[in-house]
């Protein structure tokens, strides 16, 4: 337990901050005043418990032994003594607190530090400290362990420190982002993503600490000046109306990508495509300048990638020979097909009698991530040791982790033979707030991680954003769905609304963001 | 700790009947647990963000104080002195509680401006009428209520006869509503009126100033050149500007490239002839006054505008009522482009003097790059605007 390299110096209280108590109460003041043994002991416990609660089997901290020595495992929260090994249930804490003069206490759902003397739960800040680094990155330095890094895309805030600072540039309590933006005429599926965009909180301090500025910047209709420009807008301006994003429209005219074959051309205005396009564009403008192609391996260091871009492994197992062929791949986003699912639950439920209604048969998220990432599906393919094609078996799981994870469910599919129009699938598809993406990625293929609660902390990502298109393909519409903190907000173009998670919730999704819990 | 009699957890609220077995018995306890724990996590996350902003208004209440009470000529240091309040303590330059905040501290302040947080939404559910003498920060709670967004504020649909129905409204506004009123004291000044129009905005190719509801469909006209009979005129058009115009046109697809590609979505872009009316709407939602250019607009058709008595009035509304006057009178034989001249006098004027924040719309303006690089000369550039455009000539630079 003692493997920090804190451990070897001396623990410190934090620094007074203006603005803030020293302490969570007096209480805590007197045992940090005490002597530096205190402190040591007080921290290095409080470190031990966390991983007491954190990073192995729940059941353990959930055991208390009463003071009658029997011993209660209990759902409902337990406390652990800060100053000795006990775990108490609540009835039990003033009985050992009077017998043992124990004064502070961990909750054992929150790591949360409950003072006696004052009778309540103290949010001190050395402490918090120590607990919302916990919860987050899954280890006390701010960042991830060693061993899982290979696991995850790099931090940005580790890589480029620069971009930690975010209230600093906020020049008024008034700005804080939430704007509506104008609907330019039928443009609601780019506001969506820009909306995603001003909402996530890498691209938002690299923005902000000017990653990108728009004032040093020659290239001319640059989107990510543009970019910049709206960011500055939506948090140093005290302006609440809808913002007119005339910049990135005509940016988004004038540029040669993509946007006149896909975005134009093709009949649906897709908000799925936009987003791709405004990725690739900003990739050019500040990464390696290379177009990130499909199917390859691109590393690149540029914003778009740092907060999107993760890789998927696809391993072909063929059936002849047994030997394995590896390919990996960077994606900016995970495409999830409804279609296959959605008509396996309707067959299956009309064969339970459920009845015809198809559209009813929901599925979860966590499902159609199974079909793609742990499901294997037959092909062919030439083997190199066999020299011949031969049955395979094609997996693909995750073999990096994006701090972003940005998740398509097609619910447009084309249909051949329908005039080439594409169709939309209606199905309703349950998706969690928090999200744990172990069981998917290429580790899992080979580890047995059930008991890596440390590991399973650190892939779980915390919903951020949602985009609903409603209405059917031709006149439909697109609205969204954004946490600022614990609040939810509706964006429908330039009106934006309070949000109750049951409402993002019930949507039906058709992208979704999720950004990974050691950043959000 | 579902001991209780053992038909429940530990909330007591899902409780097993009397006489159901043991199993069934442990179910009720276990649902009744869960519960518990959802309620327990619930009401502690209420409880830090409470105490948390308590604890820091105790230290800021007590830092202000240290700060009032020591020397003056030493402002920045923290002040070698001890004061204290009923719920903290300042000493060897640091803060310490004296009690349980949320016993000793009732009202939050800002952590950064330091003024009281409004602790209720002055409209929709939950109002309150915030106390007038009383500075607080800008930070509101939002506001929930139908029709209304999270800052109360409404939108004036666009279609025929709005600017009535602004008025209107804005009327309905003033007189006995007590939520609109206290709405319109608890903001700053500086904030709209809660009744809002959709803006207008510059198109970064021609300059025209477009309703913001028509953006999309003129720009891909007029960048993307993807209306569907946008014809080889226009393309040439558009060449033509930009040879003429500076810098921004450079870099576009040559004209007959773009052609083959782009088709108008069936929402996106509509055919030519919107751009007719474009005039008309544009104008018509910018204000007012420029109601009457956009009527002589289509007909007049003027290319070139020649304004000897804009320059002479330097400030811009006034300008732009004179722009659009004159516009009757003025006209202009060119082989410019029409629209482009057009819009190059009128709408840029009415942007500033529209919306809500001319800041922006200024910056939106600036857009183009190559002015972008001196920030600091927003207002002169506004000036030589003004020369050129008096002067007349289209091909100005920085256009
Ligand atoms: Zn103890
Ligand atoms: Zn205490
Ligand atoms: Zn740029
Ligand atoms: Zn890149
Ligand atoms: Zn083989
Ligand atoms: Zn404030
Ligand atoms: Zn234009």
């Amino acid at each position: 337990m003692s493997a920090n390299a804190a451990s070897s110096k001396d623990h410190k209280v934090k620094e007074p901050q203006p603005g803030q108590p020293m302490y969570g109460c007096e209480h805590v003041g007197r045992l940090f005043n005490q002597d530096q043994a205190t402190i040591n002991m007080s921290i290095q416990h409080y470190k031990t418990i966390l991983r007491a609660l954190f990073d192995i089997n729940p059941m353990v901290p959930q055991t208390a032994k009463g003071m009658d020595g029997q011993v209660v495992t209990s759902l409902t929260p337990t406390y652990l003594c800060l100053q000795c090994p006990s775990t108490l249930t609540e009835e039990d804490l003033s009985k050992h607190g009077n017998k043992k003069s124990h004064r502070f206490y961990v909750e054992s759902r929150s790591g949360a530090l409950y003072c006696q003397m004052c009778d309540d739960i103290v949010w001190d800040p050395t402490f918090e400290d120590l607990r919302l680094k916990k919860l987050g990155t899954g280890s006390f330095f701010g960042s991830r362990k060693r061993k899982h890094e290979e696991l995850f895309a790099p931090d940005p805030v580790k890589d480029t420190p620069q971009y930690i600072s975010t209230n600093t540039t906020l020049a008024t309590c008034k700005a804080n982002g939430l704007r509506g933006i104008y609907n330019a005429g039928a443009t609601c599926y780019q506001n969506v993503v820009l909306q995603s965009f001003l909402h996530n909180p890498i691209l938002r301090n690299f923005y902000l600490s000017d990653g990108h500025q728009s004032s040093s910047c020659d290239t001319p209709h640059c989107l990510s000046c543009a970019m910049d420009d709206m960011f500055q807008e939506f948090y140093a301006s005290e302006t609440t109306n809808g913002y007119t994003a005339a910049n990135i429209l005509s940016g988004f005219w004038i540029s040669e990508k993509k946007a006149f074959e896909n975005l134009v051309a093709n009949k649906e205005q897709d908000a799925h495509e936009f987003f791709q396009f405004m990725a690739e564009e900003l990739h050019e403008r500040n990464g390696d300048g290379k177009r990130p192609e499909i199917g390859s391996e691109h590393t690149c260091n540029c914003i778009i990638h740092q907060t999107y871009y993760g890789k998927l492994q696809t391993s072909t197992t063929c059936q002849n020979c047994g030997g394995v062929t590896n390919q990996a791949q960077s994606f900016l986003d995970l495409s999830v097909p409804l279609e296959n699912l959605t008509q396996k639950r309707g067959k299956k439920s009309l064969a339970n009698g459920d009845g015809p209604a198809r559209s009813q048969t929901s599925v979860t998220l966590q499902e159609c991530l199974d079909e793609e990432y742990i499901k294997s599906d037959k092909c062919e393919y030439r083997c190199q040791n066999c020299n011949s094609v031969q049955q395979a078996r094609r997996q693909t799981s995750i073999k990096k982790l994006p701090n972003v994870l940005s998740i398509q469910l097609k619910r447009f599919e084309f249909k051949q033979g329908r005039n080439d129009r594409a169709q939309k699938i209606e199905t309703p598809v349950q998706f969690p707030l928090q999200l744990n993406m172990l069981p998917y990625t290429t580790r899992a293929r080979t580890q047995d991680l059930k008991n890596e609660y440390e590991l399973q902390r650190s892939c779980t990502y915390d919903l951020l954003c949602v985009v609903v298109h409603v209405g059917d393909m031709d006149t439909g519409h697109y609205i969204s769905y954004c946490r600022v903190g614990d609040q939810w907000f509706a964006f429908n173009d330039h009106k934006v609304e309070l949000a109750q998670k049951s409402d993002v919730l019930n949507a039906k999704a058709y992208l979704l963001f999720y950004i990974v819990r050691s950043l959000s | 700790m579902s001991s209780d009699g053992d038909r429940t957890g530990k909330a007591g609220i899902v409780v097993a009947p009397e006489d159901v077995g043991s199993m069934d018995k442990l179910a009720y306890s276990v649902v009744d647990d869960l519960l518990y724990n959802i309620l327990h996590d619930l009401v502690l996350k209420v409880h830090q963000d409470e105490k948390t902003a308590r604890m820091r208004t105790a230290a800021i209440k007590v830092e202000k104080l240290a700060m009032e009470n020591s020397d003056l000529s030493t402002p920045d240091a923290r002040p070698e002195i001890v004061v204290e309040t009923d719920a903290a303590l300042y000493k060897d330059g640091h803060v310490t509680l004296k009690g349980n905040p949320l016993k000793t501290t009732k009202e939050i302040l800002c952590p950064r401006c330091q003024l009281p947080r409004l602790l209720h939404p002055t409209d929709g559910k939950g109002a309150q009428k915030p106390d007038p003498n009383t500075t607080y920060c800008k930070r509101h709670p939002y506001i929930e209520k139908p029709g209304f967004d999270i800052y109360g504020q409404t939108w004036v649909q666009p279609g025929p006869g709005r600017g009535k129905k602004k008025k209107d409204m804005e009327k309905k506004m003033d007189p006995n509503d007590p939520a609109a009123v206290a709405a319109m004291e608890g903001s700053a000044k500086d904030r709209p009126p809660n009744v809002l129009s959709f803006p207008s905005a510059t198109c970064s190719k021609c300059k025209r100033c477009i309703l913001v509801t028509r953006l999309n469909n003129h720009m891909g006209s007029c960048i993307g050149n993807s209306g569907r009979n946008a014809s080889r005129a226009a393309a040439q058009k558009i060449s033509n500007g930009g040879s003429n115009g500076g810098s921004q046109n450079n870099d576009n697809t040559p004209p007959a490239s773009q052609k083959g590609t782009p088709v108008p979505t069936s929402r996106a872009t509509s055919p030519r002839k919107r751009d007719g009316d474009e005039y008309d709407e544009d104008g018509d939602e910018a204000d007012p006054i420029s109601a009457k250019k956009k009527k002589l607009k289509p007909t007049a058709l003027p290319k070139k505008v020649i304004l000897k008595t804009k320059s002479s009035t330097p400030t811009l509304k006034k300008d732009k009522i004179k722009t659009s006057s004159m516009l009757s009178v003025e006209q202009s034989v060119d082989d410019d482009d029409i629209k482009n001249s057009t819009v190059q006098v009128v709408p840029k004027k009415t942007t500033p003097a529209k919306g809500a924040s001319p800041v922006k719309k200024l910056k939106i303006g600036l857009g183009t790059k190559p002015q972008f690089s001196a920030p600091g000369k927003k207002l002169g550039k506004k000036e030589k605007d003004h020369e050129t455009e008096s002067t007349g000539t289209m091909s100005s630079p920085p256009h």
